[in-house]
């Protein structure tokens, strides 16, 4: 897949992807008061095999949503445990956050990360995508983990609060088939 | 005579989104940069009457040419157009004396509303 994009287009989707994750970052700032920091974004092609495997971490929750439009596909956001109940606290949770405060909290967070970054991402291509809600995700329970993609271009970005030890990472995982149209896209814009 | 820009990013698209955006009927000489120190170099030669500068940027970022032009009691307008929204960014900025903070995705209206305030056009 990185032979896919030219260097031009990886250079667009990167800075596209510092935009709305920006937008994302700058929305929970404002939420819990505090400085994000963001990592550089990485973009990398996946097969559901290798997706399955960034599903065993034990450290972290995670939450997955899908989307649909003109381009489709899902967004997974990985949530650090740590630093939960200072996070929560910022939000006006009561703490230490019981299980239905701790569901809610990160469920509310991983709608304000994923739904920034993907509706920052799609405005600026003059795409449309609508998200579905969050869920959470235990893939300890599960035999194995169902995608409906054969490979996947894969954009990841970290955001951190460095007053509450926390961290997470959204993930979004285009279908094969919307990598046609993301490239059309992004030609618009190197114009 | 038309004015010297310099337009420092980074990123190739963001270049040309400023580009796109500038009013057409301003009259301009545009050098464009790929980091802070390349920004700097054309301050120094006189490329750089208005300089729109992106913040994150390898090399120097664009706090460090802010810094820089700070200290250094420069002439040239700053105009930040920054992916990094959140406060912070927005405070240090202003504190450096940048003239405007503007948002990316840059709007091409926005542009030219600040272009009317410093009297440029």
């Amino acid at each position: 897949m990185n032979t896919l994009l030219s260097e031009d287009q990886r250079d667009a989707l990167q800075e596209l992807m510092n935009i709305s994750m920006g937008q994302a970052a700058n929305a929970l700032a404002r939420l819990v008061g505090a400085k994000v920091t963001l990592s550089i974004p990485r973009i990398v092609s996946v097969t559901p095999l290798q997706f399955a495997e960034m599903l065993n971490d034990t450290d972290v929750w995670y939450t997955r949503q899908s989307f649909l439009g003109h381009i489709r596909g899902e967004v997974l956001t990985v949530l650090s445990k740590t630093g939960c109940d200072s996070i929560g606290e910022l939000m006006d949770y009561e703490v230490p956050l019981d299980h239905d405060a701790l569901s809610e909290l990160l469920l509310e967070l991983a709608n304000i990360l994923a739904g920034a970054c993907l509706s920052g991402f799609t405005e600026q291509l003059a795409l449309n995508a609508k998200l579905s809600m969050p869920t959470l995700f235990f893939p300890e329970n599960q035999q194995t983990v169902h995608v409906h993609w054969a490979s996947t271009l894969m954009m990841e970005v970290e955001f951190k609060v460095e007053a509450s030890q926390f961290d997470s990472r959204v993930v979004i995982c285009l279908e094969d088939i919307a990598v046609d149209t993301l490239l059309q896209a992004l030609n618009r814009l190197l114009e | 005579m038309p004015i010297p820009v310099t337009i420092a990013d980074d990123s190739l698209m963001s270049r040309k989104a400023v580009k796109r955006a500038l009013p057409p009927e301003w009259d301009v000489d545009i050098t464009e940069a790929c980091n802070g120190k390349e920004a700097l170099l054309a301050v120094e030669s006189g490329k750089a009457e208005v300089l729109f500068l992106d913040l994150t940027m390898p090399e120097l970022d664009g706090f460090g040419v802010l810094k820089y032009l700070h200290e250094h009691h420069a002439k040239t307008i700053v105009i930040v157009i920054s992916a990094d929204i959140q406060p912070e960014a927005k405070r240090l900025v202003d504190s450096l004396g940048a003239f405007r903070f503007l948002h990316k995705p840059l709007q091409a209206e926005q542009l030219r509303e600040t272009l009317f305030e410093v009297g440029l056009i």
